[in-house]
């Protein structure tokens, strides 16, 4: 295969889901938690990808596309839910929105 | 003669059963007649059970099975009932002295709200009687002893709404219930060796035993007997027996129930010979118990409770005998004490009834002068009582006293302290006597006084009285020792005398003239003191405390065993009750109420914190692999 | 692990690193940025490069539905109500690093070196080859026939998964008057309560999700 190998992928991979998840757990603003999860899911596709090039298996590539399509359903659902508290004049804020609790 | 002893058995049984199952459709007083006709066919199966032994003069045992009652193992107790001259007398006492109470009763306990159930209890607790009596082997006679101590305590506690009646109840039972438990107790030491509890079998057993376990086995008949019979140590439940009513009291508490210790001693006499010294302990204990209980009657101001310590007496009288060997006398002055007793118990009641109830001596004073007849009775009871030539208690009371000298150093004693409680009861029942019958009336009699039509009872009331007047005056005439003693020939087969307490004619002679003289002495000094009142009652105040606590035997029990009972519980309830048991189901839910709270802590509602989470156990369960792998 | 460098394959490379490069730079951009605007263009970006990633590896359908879809439809989305939601700024970056920055980080860490552990260390010897690839890999064709045949389950769970978040998004984004009106209004008992079928008559709604 010309180019780097599989290997290098995963890093890259690696390193997306680091930061997205860093953006998860640091970010309070609903929004940026939602794309730094986008960045996640970004992540494991390219892994999955690299390892359908790598294997010669096309079901890396099938899965792919079902996450993105996940994706999609879920961002859409998120963003209603950024609307509706919106709409509430709620603050969008991670740490505040903490009522379901125990 | 087993028909005439099963009809004695089962009538009493079969009133009971049908006064209760008939329960308010029967008027009370049918039940009344019921109950009476039942104990008086019961009497009626008596004599003529005691006719056909007589007669046969053959065999004096017979056995008649029903069937088999138990079967465990090798033990089978059959439900059988005994004929033998032990058992025919007993039964002709309890059935006749029981009708003679139970017809009493019809007068006395007329207008009672709950007379169905107090006829019923009477006719159970002959029934009771009976089988104790009759059972023809130990199992049964254990049936019957508990049964009697249920009619009694049911019968002591008849007016339940008087919280004193209701403790007394318990406290006899409770008191039976010990002694009780050590006869059950013997009886397993002898079903352990033997595995049957027939006479005959129990007695040959007896014999195989080693010292300990035959003293043992005697030992915890002699508490079951001291229980029932109300000796020294288990001996305070009577007096506060008097709760009940008192034909109760005559039946119970006189004549049957209180003796049927002595009857225990007298049929399983084989056992405690084989263990004298618990036999001579059971005599020694009669002795100091008719000692303590002569004192105490002489302090006391109810009369119905001067006549129990007179029981308490005699009875110790009754165990001397049978505790030194002589069963015959002791079993003789059991019938003659039946009759005089509650004939005296019978007047008190007649007493009583008139006065609306009133049992205190002091206040009864003179009542005599109004009612001749139950003042006449009284004296001859009392005579009797005392021991007076030709009244019965004479004849069967000074051959226990002659049977004492006999045995050796220890019969001394017994014989001496026989005689000062002559003296005793001469002073007591006279002091009862003249206190009570002579005399002008005091003013609350002449107050509440109240005559029945005219006269001063009713017949069923004063037609008893007069019949065991009757009796108490020429039932001693049966035997006189020695020159005369059908009765220990009949009872020869059964409960032979031992020849050690076989009293000489000299012996015999030198007792009766003690025993008659300090009786007379008595009675003088009684007259002296309390009939014209020459000499001043005396009061000496240690004794006059001691008598009237009744040797403080009610408070050293109470020290003994309730109080650390009632303080093991206090601190029980506080230490282990509360904080463990009680505390135990709140605590539990308040741990898991804490548990709940403290892991819901972790539902901070922060999304970070969640994700916190799952990344760090994301990266936990990876190096997991990473290790494993 | 390099191959030997050839016209081709250095051509490779430096599209390689610099579409690795444009992909990290820009998922940092995302995380750090205080505007959500800016965040959400830093994803395009990243979508962007991730595309070229995925034309270096022979997947030429995914590259193009993830331009299409996630950079097309997805971040419009996102870009719609980030307008919608308005103008802010935030300093998610003041008051310095504190316990659950640091928390953070270290998590995020443990993982992103853990990855390179397994990549690196346990599984390297089977990296290092790959096989060639025929024409039809990561064609549309191809990757539809795959659809329809071995992965017929995931397509359609898929399309339901879709078919759900496309009611959820209209039951969240309806109109806080109408969900408002009903709520107050208590169900009178016998008759139940009105539908909530959208009506008509009133022009102003429709949720803007």
């Amino acid at each position: 295969m010309l180019g780097p190998g599989v290997a290098w992928y995963l890093g890259v991979a690696a390193f997306l889901f680091g930061i997205g998840a860093l953006g998860v757990l640091l970010r309070r603003n609903v929004l940026i938690v939602l794309l730094s999860l986008e960045i996640m899911l970004n992540g494991a596709n390219l892994a999955l990808i690299g390892f359908s090039r790598h294997a010669h298996n096309g079901a890396g590539q099938i899965f792919a596309l079902a996450v993105m399509a996940v994706a999609a359903a879920e961002v859409c659902v998120g963003l209603g839910l950024v609307v509706a508290i919106h709409r509430r004049n709620l603050d969008l804020d991670v740490d505040k929105l903490s009522e379901l609790r125990g | 003669m087993i028909a005439g002893a099963w009809l004695c058995l089962l009538a009493p049984l079969a009133g009971f059963l049908l006064i209760t199952l008939l329960g308010t459709r029967i008027s009370r007083v049918a039940a009344a007649w019921i109950s009476t006709g039942s104990v008086v066919t019961a009497f009626g199966g008596a004599v003529w059970s005691f006719a056909e032994l007589w007669a046969d003069g053959g065999e004096r045992t017979h056995l008649s099975t029903a069937w088999t009652w138990l079967q465990a193992g090798n033990f089978k107790p059959g439900l059988e009932v005994l004929v033998d001259p032990l058992s025919t007398m007993m039964m002709l006492v309890v059935s006749g002295v029981g009708a003679l109470i139970v017809l009493y009763s019809v007068g006395y306990m007329h207008g009672d709200d709950e007379e169905r159930r107090y006829f019923a209890y009477m006719a159970l607790f002959v029934f009771s009687m009976l089988l104790l009596v009759q059972g023809g082997n130990l199992l049964l006679l254990i049936v019957g002893w508990g049964l009697v101590g249920l009619s009694s305590y049911l019968l002591i506690g008849f007016w339940h709404e008087r919280p004193t009646a209701v403790a007394a109840a318990k406290k006899a039972f409770i008191m039976n219930a010990f002694g009780d438990a050590t006869m059950v107790l013997a009886f397993f030491v002898l079903i352990a060796h033997s595995g049957s509890l027939a006479f005959g079998t129990s007695f040959d057993t007896a014999t195989t035993l080693s010292p300990t376990a035959v003293n043992l086995v005697a030992l915890g008949l002699l508490g079951g007997a001291a229980a029932k019979s109300a000796q020294i140590p288990l001996h305070t439940w009577l007096p506060d027996a008097m709760e009940g009513p008192t034909p109760v009291s005559a039946l119970i508490h006189a004549a049957t129930m209180v003796t049927a210790g002595v009857y225990l001693i007298a049929r399983t006499h084989p056992i405690f010979e084989q263990a004298r010294t618990v036999e001579l302990v059971a005599a020694g204990a009669g002795a100091l118990t008719l000692l303590v209980a002569g004192f105490v009657a002489l302090v006391q101001v109810d009369i119905k409770r001067v006549i129990a310590y007179s029981t308490m007496s005699q009875i110790g009288y009754m165990f001397l005998g049978a505790g030194v060997g002589a069963y015959a006398n002791g079993m003789f002055h059991l019938m003659t004490h039946a009759f005089f007793k509650a004939l005296l118990f019978l007047g008190a009641g007649v007493a009583i009834h008139a006065l609306g109830g009133e049992q205190d001596i002091r206040k009864m004073r003179g009542v005599g002068a109004l009612m001749p007849w139950t003042k006449w009775a009284f004296l001859v009871g009392s005579l009797a009582l005392v021991g007076i030539p030709p009244f019965s208690g004479f004849f069967s009371k000074d051959s226990i006293i002659a049977a004492a000298m006999t045995i050796g150093w220890y019969g001394w004693f017994l014989w001496a302290a026989a005689l000062v409680g002559a003296f005793l009861t001469g002073l007591y029942t006279f002091r009862l006597y003249f206190v009570v019958f002579r005399g002008e009336p005091s003013p609350f009699v002449r107050e509440h006084h109240h005559a029945h039509h005219g006269k001063e009872g009713p017949w069923t009331m004063m037609v008893p009285v007069v019949v065991l007047a009757v009796l108490a005056v020429i039932g001693g005439w049966l035997q006189f020792a020695p020159i005369w003693t059908p009765l220990t020939s009949w009872l020869e087969p059964v409960a032979r005398t031992l020849p050690v307490a076989e009293p000489t004619s000299w012996q015999e002679g030198i007792s009766s003239a003690l025993a008659v003289g300090l009786g007379v002495a008595g009675i003088v000094v009684a007259w002296l003191v309390y009939g014209t009142g020459r000499i001043a009652v005396p009061r000496v105040a240690a004794l006059q405390r001691l008598f009237e606590h009744k040797f403080y035997f009610d408070e050293l029990y109470d020290a003994i065993f309730y109080k650390p009972a009632v303080a093991t519980s206090l601190v029980s309830h506080r230490e282990l009750e509360e904080p463990v048991l009680l505390a135990a189901g709140p605590d539990i839910g308040e741990t898991a109420f804490d548990t709940g709270r403290g892991v819901r802590r972790l539902q901070t509602g922060l999304l970070r914190t969640y994700v916190f989470f799952l990344g760090t156990g994301m990266a936990v369960l990876a190096i997991v692999f990473l290790l494993t792998k | 692990m390099l191959v030997a460098a050839s016209a081709g394959n250095v051509l490779v490379w430096i599209v390689w690193i610099g579409a690795a490069f444009a992909c990290l730079a820009s998922a940092v951009g995302v995380v750090t940025f205080g505007n959500p605007f800016y965040s959400a263009l830093a994803l395009i970006g990243n979508l962007g490069s991730l595309a070229v990633l995925y034309l270096l590896v022979s997947a030429e359908f995914v590259a193009a539905a993830q331009v299409m879809v996630y950079a097309g439809a997805v971040m419009v989305m996102f870009l719609f109500v980030i307008a919608y939601i308005g103008p802010r700024q935030e300093t998610p970056w003041a008051g310095g690093p504190s316990w659950p920055t640091l928390g953070a980080v270290l998590a995020a860490a443990a993982i992103f070196l853990e990855i390179i552990v397994v990549v690196a260390l346990k599984a390297g010897g089977k990296l290092s080859h790959s096989e060639h690839v025929n024409a039809t890999f990561g064609s549309p064709g191809w990757v539809g026939r795959l659809f329809l045949t071995d992965h017929l389950l995931a397509f359609e769970i898929t399309s339901i998964v879709l078919l759900v978040a496309a009611v959820g998004g209209v039951i969240l984004g309806a109109h806080a008057h109408r969900l408002e009106a009903s709520a107050a209004k208590p169900p009178t008992p016998g008759r139940r309560p009105a539908p909530s079928a959208p009506r008509r008559e009133q022009p102003t709604e429709e949720a803007s999700a």
